[in-house]
């Protein structure tokens, strides 16, 4: 790849813009597989090289359907007789994890999270726990007030958020104001999970209030306690407790164990292949 | 990891004018350790950078690998994980992947390709 074609792609990620990049893998004149573009969803394709205008549209005609979808593939082109095959690797904008509070569990849920591919903010009203020190992982730390991150903080399905502050008061007020914001818009449109840490009784006592104030939001998206069951007790297993759960929303999962889709080992049937 | 870091690593390897190849799963058929978009750097001295998977199949990669760096030319190659469930710790998938492997160009090679007739 060439250094301008990762500059660009490096800025449409940086600037969260969808991009996919596109790979010449087989083609009848191999000085060509290699070759590189970079498409854009608004349909600009930018060459390594100085390819012939009818193969810049085909490529935008094959490869723009799979990048509106989000879907990295191999197709294969044809063209005056020759067929051309191209790997079509899409960059999506990446999900957005919030972390509302800067205490012991954000702290590893914040280092998970980047490793999991998310963007990472975290956002704290102390500026002693709000720093880029005690978060190297964060792409973003902010020092603010819970409410007003939360009155304008940018909303859409790929927007997960931990509300995890040190007194549950915050908890509440951010949830009010997201509550608030989310009634406005479509489902579709709404985060796909806002998890609130707290007991059960406490829980029963937030909802007690909250149902009557936001009638119109079906809390379908809320995750409160947090995290999957699987024991956890110190931050680092909080965490993992947590992000398992925004990972089985964020994919679509059952969140059981694989191990459930088989009835009986002893009744396992393995069949050799055969050879075409 | 996720992809636009890999690539920065790729970068940095072409930068630095050291040798070393891309290999990625470009399709999949069956159930494999990896799926399509897997990618991997494999340096000369048989370090890699990022996995497709594991096991011998990566192992065929690696190897391939090697003569793509020497010669410079990209290729596919085939990984066939179905056959023998117990060999050695390969086919414990039961599938089939076809990887791209391309060499990292150092800087100024190959840039100037013009007017390519398709």
């Amino acid at each position: 790849m060439s250094h301008r074609l990762y500059e660009q792609l490096s800025e449409s990620v940086s600037k969260h813009q969808d991009a996919a990049l596109i790979t010449i893998t087989d083609h009848p004149d191999v000085s060509v597989v290699g070759s590189k573009f970079l498409l854009q969803k608004n349909g600009t394709l930018y060459d390594e090289s100085e390819f012939p205008l009818e193969l810049h549209s085909e490529i935008i005609k094959y490869c723009l359907p799979l990048l509106r979808q989000n879907k990295t593939k191999t197709v294969q082109i044809q063209l005056n007789g020759k067929l051309i095959e191209c790997y079509v690797e899409v960059f999506p904008v990446p999900s957005h994890l919030i972390v509302a509070g800067a205490g012991h569990v954000s702290e590893p849920v914040a280092e998970i999270g980047k490793m999991l591919g998310f963007y990472v903010t975290v956002i704290d009203d102390r500026l002693k726990f709000a720093n880029d020190e005690r978060f190297p992982f964060a792409d973003e730390v902010v020092c603010s007030s819970y409410i007003d991150f939360f009155r304008n903080v940018p909303i859409t399905p790929k927007t997960y958020i931990l509300l995890l502050t040190r007194g549950h008061k915050f908890d509440v007020v951010s949830l009010q104001e997201l509550l608030r914001r989310e009634e406005s818009m479509d489902v579709e449109e709404r985060t796909k999970y806002i998890g609130m840490i707290g007991s059960r009784r406490r829980i029963a006592g937030v909802f007690e209030q909250l149902k009557n104030k936001f009638a119109d939001h079906n809390f379908v998206n809320i995750h409160s306690p947090v995290g999957l069951d699987i024991g956890a007790q110190t931050p680092t297993e909080i965490a993992i407790s947590i992000l398992a759960e925004i990972l089985k929303i964020k994919n679509s999962s059952s969140g059981n164990s694989l191990k459930e889709k088989i009835s009986s080992y002893s009744k396992l049937k393995f069949r050799e292949r055969s050879k075409k | 990891m996720n992809n636009i870091d890999f690539y920065k690593r790729v970068m940095s390897v072409r930068e630095q004018r050291s040798k070393a190849a891309v290999a990625t799963i470009i399709r999949t058929k069956g159930s494999t350790p990896r799926n399509t978009g897997a990618k991997m750097i494999v340096f000369p001295n048989g370090e890699i950078y990022g996995t497709i998977g594991g096991g011998c199949g990566e192992g065929e990669v690696i190897e391939k690998s090697f003569s793509v760096i020497k010669s410079g030319v990209p290729s596919q190659h085939q990984v066939d994980l179905t056959e023998g469930l117990m060999y050695e710790d390969g086919g414990i998938c039961g599938g089939i992947m076809d990887v791209f492997i391309e060499p990292v160009h150092n800087v100024n090679d190959n840039e100037s390709l013009h007017s390519i007739s398709i």
